[in-house]
């Protein structure tokens, strides 16, 4: 009464693993609900803490809402100022902004170290691999203390290296693309290293015979990684870029740690303030909380089309066929 | 034309070694940086040419920190919330992923599929409905308003799926069923005790993450004594005067549990989470 | 097997702290005496109301109070926002004058403290600043704990090596207006090569600003911030002093700036009497380095902060006690001579406490005299609810120039229409 492991077609396309499912017991109320009361206590919480709060945002949005105040109905009136509002598309622009510089060097970078890391004969490897997972369990808010002192402009150590080399001081935390890179930076630091690992564990699924048989076939090594590695990685590549758009569009605390002065508008005019961070500032400092949860559906429609799209156009990636 | 032919047999090329010696530098130079102003303090730290080399102020700033804020108590509220948020984890999601790796039931894939659409939503900003739902619970300002919505893992319940399907057959179950074992025995008895390493790293990860976590805390908590770690490290920044040595050094203090832990488990995480990812 | 004993122990301990931790209030009073006379009082960080609550402790042994210093005072007041929108309140809060206004709008939120005596003690305070926590409805929701005052805080030495006086009589006779004050850091930069002041936006315009007859709010209370002189005028002025290059570009109360301030990377700043603690602070040093001159003008004030009672509170009457004992004129006098903060209590300023106090850090400065000096010509200026919001783009507009990335001659257009943005109009 073996059940034979095969895809089913339920799985819609997904990237799901074919699950041989064991028939639930026939005796019992307690068993046939069994399922669904394994399941309950997630969505349960999600109900109450993820989807509630979601949907109560949309509703929020069309109110004019001072949480010590009244609260008014005026329709989509905060989405047609916020439209309008400079402000919004500065924080949007920021944000897609930080997310490409935080995403793009760091998956590559990671390619590469997994690549580095995917030999047979490397030693320390499982130092490498440690070493690279610390920034990861290091504390953001320490994080961020640190790169901004190590970035700053009087007395930073980076200043100092480039004045070594004859390059005029950078203002990172007051200038725009400074301030953005200082951000990406950290963001890049902290995840680049869990990135390779999973690259690393998809390489070395890969086994060693297809290579050994492309060499024999006279590919060097650049075609065996196009060819080989890139296809093999595509799956794993696709999920970090999606959950990478879905993290890197909502980017808060390093925004918010990075401008002493001016933390909560991420500098002065506004120049690092992503759009979680310009919620945040409407919503808990200028007590509009109509407005942030305009931003917060803003933000909200912006991810999903994001990583959607991130979603479609790299799984259609496919290496050309030789 | 050079060939980076990987790899069976073949030497490491030097700078194989050279680049990662750098990934490894890039790594632990923040946090080495950290520790030099952790026992200096401001006036070395501004210092340029840099100080590379670590001073003698250590305990006189950690004393600081410790008397700052209530830096004892924020580890433990860290702790519970962690560490509650990682088991709690752990076993949800290998009941939810049991459930929908070897039951069964109406509606599974369906509900599956719902399950990895729930990944997509970002939470951020929903922080003030959060916040509202929060306190109409009468639960602002304590710790478990920072548990109990971080048990919902939707990436957990994936990722334990997927070990669950490849981990345990169905010979196993079938011969626990045939010898009349209810479901719930099934689970606990014999499919997560095969899984328990993988919950294990769950729980790490989800402890990991949680320890971290900064808006969330940042915008439930208002007492000192109910803060954790992360939002004590902020409050550092505003005692009257703006020390650099006393930041990093609560920064340093902050770090470090992880660090010990991660001494310990630190491989584990790492074949955790290798092994969790996707095989292509 | 092992692994699994110990998981199931340090289950069970986590479940042992969580309910420790859950269960128990966040109380470190003793659980005690019914509705009694222990309140909850919420301060920010900085100000030094520990001290102010041990004093009370010692008069009134038989009160419990219980002090949480929540963070910075933008903090304290958005932690008292969430808490009105629907948590727990305190039963007293501090809350800085920058954060009142929004405060005031709703009075609602609050105690009317006429209830509890505010009438009788209402004309003890400065009128102008009486009138800041007094809603449109005349309802009185905050009581003034201290003023600031202003003068030039600077560093005598620097002043020495720069060729300039250093005695504060003379210093003060140097810079009778800011065109002259301005004159004096180019010459200043000028031999020494160094910043004269720390920054434009919170030490120029932010203190010239406050010199006029009028602010952002004409006395009706209208927004006249585009057309009111002063208001020109200290935007101007500031950034005068941004194109002389007299600037260290520090916005305050940064790591930056502190690390300048000990550095001596600038030799004054606009200092209200608060701001000497945290010289004080962050430069330790310096002792006995700094003296303090009047400012260009000769009035001002920066700061100030009020004790309110939300509604709700548990304990009102309690609170409204120690409201009642500590900021009579006496109760701030009092405080003055521990933490050196300004009573904002006209009636106590010819007390010799107040006249014969001097700063030994700031070269034996006669600080009581200096900073109620200040106060005296002041024009009341009414504080609307978003002068907060206009003064901040105002000085961020300046910041920006200042640091480079801003043109002046579209700084002023540039912070007008972020003003209209963030308010609407």
């Amino acid at each position: 009464m073996t059940t034979s492991i095969s895809p089913t077609a339920s799985t819609g396309g997904a990237v799901l693993p074919p699950a041989p499912p064991v028939e639930a017991a026939r005796r019992g109320f307690a068993e046939i609900i069994a399922p669904y009361a394994y399941i309950a206590p997630f969505f349960a919480l999600f109900a109450v803490f993820g989807l509630i709060p979601l949907l109560f945002t949309f509703y929020v949005a069309l109110f004019d809402w001072n949480p010590i105040g009244e609260q008014v109905f005026i329709g989509l009136d905060n989405f047609s100022r916020l439209f309008g509002d400079v402000r919004f598309w500065n924080a949007a622009r920021n944000t897609v902004s930080i997310w490409l510089l935080s995403t793009v060097p760091q998956l590559l970078i990671a390619l590469l170290l997994a690549h580095l890391l995917n030999h047979v004969r490397l030693r320390f490897a499982v130092f490498f691999r440690m070493t690279m997972l610390v920034p990861y369990i290091t504390s953001v808010a320490a994080t961020a203390i640190v790169f901004v002192q190590m970035f700053d402009r009087d007395y930073g150590l980076l200043n100092w290296l480039l004045g070594l080399v004859g390059v005029e001081p950078i203002d990172f935390t007051q200038s725009v693309m400074g301030s953005h890179v200082l951000i990406a930076v950290m963001v890049t630091w902290r995840w680049f290293g869990y990135t390779t690992l999973l690259y690393l564990a998809s390489l070395q699924a890969v086994p060693r015979t297809i290579y050994e048989a492309a060499a024999v076939d006279g590919a060097g090594g650049v075609r065996q990684f196009l060819h080989i590695s890139l296809p093999s990685l595509r799956p794993v590549i696709v999920f970090t870029i999606v959950t990478s758009t879905i993290g890197g569009l909502q980017i808060f605390t390093e925004a918010l740690l990075v401008n002493r002065g001016a933390a909560n508008t991420c500098g002065p005019v506004r120049q690092c303030q992503t759009l979680t961070l310009f919620l945040f500032e409407q919503g808990f400092i200028q007590f509009k909380f109509g407005y942030a949860a305009a931003v917060g559906v803003a933000l909200f429609v912006m991810v999903v089309v994001l990583a959607s799209l991130n979603y479609f156009l790299s799984t259609r990636i496919r290496p050309v066929k030789s | 034309m050079k060939t980076t032919r990987p790899r069976s047999g073949e030497r490491v090329r030097w700078w194989t070694y050279v680049l990662l010696a750098l990934a490894v530098f890039a790594c632990l130079f923040p946090l080495y940086w950290m520790f030099i102003v952790a026992t200096t303090d401001t006036a070395t730290a501004t210092n340029l040419p840099p100080e590379i080399v670590p001073g003698d102020n250590f305990f006189h700033l950690a004393g600081l920190v410790f008397s700052t804020v209530p830096f004892v108590r924020s580890i433990v509220n860290s702790l519970v919330v962690a560490g509650t948020i990682g088991v709690g984890q752990a076993v949800l999601c290998a009941l939810a992923g049991f459930a929908f790796a070897k039951l069964r039931f109406r509606g599974r894939d369906a509900l599956f599929l719902l399950v990895v659409l729930t990944m997509t939503v970002p939470t951020q900003l929903a922080i003030v409905p959060q916040y509202m739902i929060i306190s109409s619970l009468g639960w602002v300002d304590t710790l478990q308003a920072l548990i109990v919505p971080g048990l919902a893992n939707a990436f957990g319940i994936f990722w334990m799926r997927q070990h669950i399907s490849s981990a345990i057959s169905d010979e196993i179950l079938q011969a626990a069923r045939i010898d009349g074992a209810s479901t719930w025995q099934i689970f606990w008895r014999v499919a997560f005790p095969l899984v328990r390493p993988a919950a294990f790293v769950l729980g790490l990860l989800g402890f990991v993450t949680a320890w971290n976590d900064f808006l969330w805390p940042f915008v439930v908590l208002k007492s000192p004594e109910m803060y954790t770690v992360q939002i004590a490290i902020k409050a550092l920044q505003n005692s009257f005067s703006i020390d650099l040595g006393l930041a990093m050094s609560g920064s340093f203090l902050a770090t470090l549990p992880l660090l010990v832990l991660f001494v310990f488990v630190g491989r584990r995480m790492v074949s955790g989470i290798m092994n969790g990812a996707f095989k292509g | 097997m092992k692994s699994r004993n110990v998981s199931a122990v340090v289950c069970a301990a986590i479940a042992a702290l969580s309910l420790a931790a859950c269960s128990g209030s966040p109380s470190e009073a003793p659980s005690g005496e019914s509705g009694g006379s222990s309140f909850e009082f919420w301060s920010f960080t900085g100000i030094n109301q520990k001290q102010a609550v041990n004093e009370y402790q010692k008069q009134k042994p038989d009160v419990q109070v219980k002090l949480t210093e929540v963070g910075n005072a933008q903090e304290t007041a958005q932690a008292l926002t969430t808490a009105l929108a629907g948590g727990k309140v305190p039963d007293l809060v501090l809350i800085q004058g920058d954060d009142l206004p929004k405060f005031v709008q709703q009075p609602q939120n609050f105690v009317d403290l006429r209830t509890m005596g505010a009438d009788k003690v209402k004309g003890d305070y400065l009128d102008w600043v009486i009138s800041q926590p007094t809603a449109k409805d005349g309802s009185i929701i905050g009581i003034p704990t201290d003023v600031g005052g202003m003068a030039i805080a600077y560093r005598a030495d620097l002043f020495k090596e720069a060729g300039l006086p250093t005695d504060r009589e003379e210093v003060g006779k140097l810079w009778p207006t800011w065109d002259a004050f301005i004159e004096v850091g180019e010459k200043y930069k000028a031999a020494t090569g160094k910043a004269f002041i720390d920054n434009a936006g919170g030490s120029i315009y932010s203190q010239v600003v406050n010199q006029g007859q009028e602010k952002y709010y004409d006395p009706q209370g209208n927004l006249v911030y585009e057309r009111s002189p002063q208001v020109r005028t200290a935007f101007d002025l500031a950034l005068k002093a941004v194109d002389a290059g007299i600037t260290a570009k520090q916005s305050s109360f940064t790591e930056g700036w502190s690390a300048a301030m000990k550095r001596g990377d600038f030799a004054v700043a606009a200092a209200p009497v608060w701001f000497l603690g945290q010289i004080r602070d962050n430069a330790p040093d310096t002792k006995g380095k700094w003296d303090i001159a009047t400012i260009p003008g000769g009035s001002g004030n920066w700061g100030g902060s009020f004790l309110a009672i939300p509604k709700g509170a548990k304990n009102p009457q309690a609170a409204w006690d120690y409201i009642a004992t500590t900021q009579s004129p006496q109760g701030q006098l009092a405080h003055f001579a521990e933490a050196r903060s300004l009573p904002a209590t006209p009636s106590v300023y010819q007390d010799p406490k107040l006249t014969s106090a001097k700063d030994e850090f700031f070269s034996g400065a006669p600080i009581g005299k200096i900073y109620t000096d200040s106060l005296l010509g002041l024009k009341p200026f009414l504080i609307g609810p978003d002068s907060t919001t206009i003064g901040t783009e105002f000085t961020n507009a300046i910041t920006n120039v200042e640091q480079g990335k801003g043109d002046p001659a579209k700084a002023w257009d540039a912070a007008v229409t972020n003003i209209k943005t963030a308010i609407g109009g």
